[in-house]
């Protein structure tokens, strides 16, 4: 579990009330390890005294860190949807981490292809062989061998999953844990 | 001066000077004066006993303190009673409000293995499409799927998706695609073919 797996981390926050889960999955999107957080209600103390950074910080200090520590083995790549999170999940789980989303652009040469794009840290990968390729967001500094890598992990797993599947059962799982909880 | 000293002062510029030796004046008398000043209070002690300067007290009761003789130098005198109030020191409930404490946890990993993978119509972005039989046609293609962990697949008709349940037990990792063709004329059903 440790080294073929691929973490999903989603943490969906409003003004009422912030929760995340942790999705680990192994190279064909099997759920191996998933945990997810009780639901934060900021009070209104809270809201005042911390305006409107309350929300970045209960996402970036209290839920993922939470998620975090509480799944079992690290990744090796931690993806997140969200770039308020991307930096805190490298510095938090020492793990690569990347923003990855749809990107309209056309598909580039061949699978495991990489390319820059005026966006610093973003780059495009061609992760499976067939669609558009995936935009990447990395955290600032990224190293190249990183970007090589991550490239690597992705396109490796593209080829037995879809790798941005496992958030919509990840936000599936957190609207229904959400709607059965009221 | 004399008339000598005069003019031995004015004429010869010299003066006379005189040595006095024998100093014997007696130092005056010094007296020792007591240190000590002998005080006395004026106030009656339990004025001072029942100050007590507390921070942050609360008012718990009122007493009194009984009228009582005091000695003022040989004077005796009566105070008056005393009423005063008592406050006792207690601990003030302060409201901890704690910004950093983190959410727990719930591990529910059984329940999202329960969950299907949901793949999309690739048809339209395939670069390489398999070749089909005259009269057949290709209605859609999922994928990638791990043939040999499947074990259910739903075409979910209304969103043109297939939802993909995988037996936990299974570790294969060969991917295939699965498309649906159909043949043209009559009694054709569509159907399934791994690739």
């Amino acid at each position: 579990m440790a080294n073929n797996t691929l973490g999903y981390v989603v943490i969906d926050g409003s003004e009422t009330v912030i929760r995340g889960a942790a999705l680990i999955t192994d190279m064909k999107g099997f759920p191996v390890d998933f945990v997810r957080s009780e639901p934060l209600r900021p009070d209104q103390i809270s809201k005042i005294l911390y305006g409107e950074s309350f929300g970045k910080y209960a996402k970036e200090k209290l839920v993922l860190e939470s998620l975090i520590d509480a799944v079992e083995s690290d990744p090796q790549l931690w993806i997140c949807n969200d770039s308020d999170i991307l930096t805190p999940l490298r510095n938090n789980s020492r793990v690569k981490s990347v923003l990855l989303e749809e990107s309209p652009h056309v598909p580039l040469d061949a699978a495991g292809h990489v390319e820059a794009t005026a966006d610093p840290g973003v780059f495009l990968i061609q992760a499976e062989p067939n669609g558009n390729p995936l935009r990447a967001q990395f955290p600032a500094g990224v190293r190249p061998e990183d970007v090589q890598q991550t490239a690597a992990i992705l396109t490796e797993a593209a080829q037995t999953m879809n790798v941005l599947e496992p958030f919509t059962r990840v936000e599936k799982a957190m609207t229904f844990l959400a709607t059965g909880l009221r | 001066m004399g008339l000598r000293d005069f003019f031995t002062r004015h004429v010869s510029k010299r003066v006379n000077v005189y040595r006095i030796d024998d100093f014997s004046v007696e130092p005056p008398e010094v007296v020792k004066m007591p240190k000590r000043v002998k005080t006395v209070s004026k106030k009656p002690e339990v004025s001072c006993k029942v100050s007590r300067p507390v921070n942050f007290s609360v008012l718990k009761e009122k007493m009194t303190v009984p009228a009582k003789r005091v000695k003022l130098k040989g004077n005796s005198a009566i105070s008056k009673s005393v009423r005063f109030k008592k406050y006792v020191k207690e601990d003030i409930k302060v409201h901890h409000h704690s910004f950093s404490k983190k959410p727990d946890t719930t591990r529910m990993t059984k329940q999202i293995q329960a969950l299907p993978q949901e793949r999309e119509n690739i048809l339209k972005t395939m670069k390489n499409r398999p070749e089909t039989a005259k009269g057949e046609v290709l209605l859609a293609c999922f994928g990638p799927i791990v043939e040999g962990s499947v074990l259910k697949l739903v075409l979910n008709k209304q969103r043109g998706t297939l939802l993909v349940w995988y037996k936990s037990s299974s570790r294969q990792l060969k991917a295939k695609y699965v498309y649906l063709v159909r043949r043209f004329g009559a009694g054709g059903k569509p159907e399934w073919r791994w690739l």
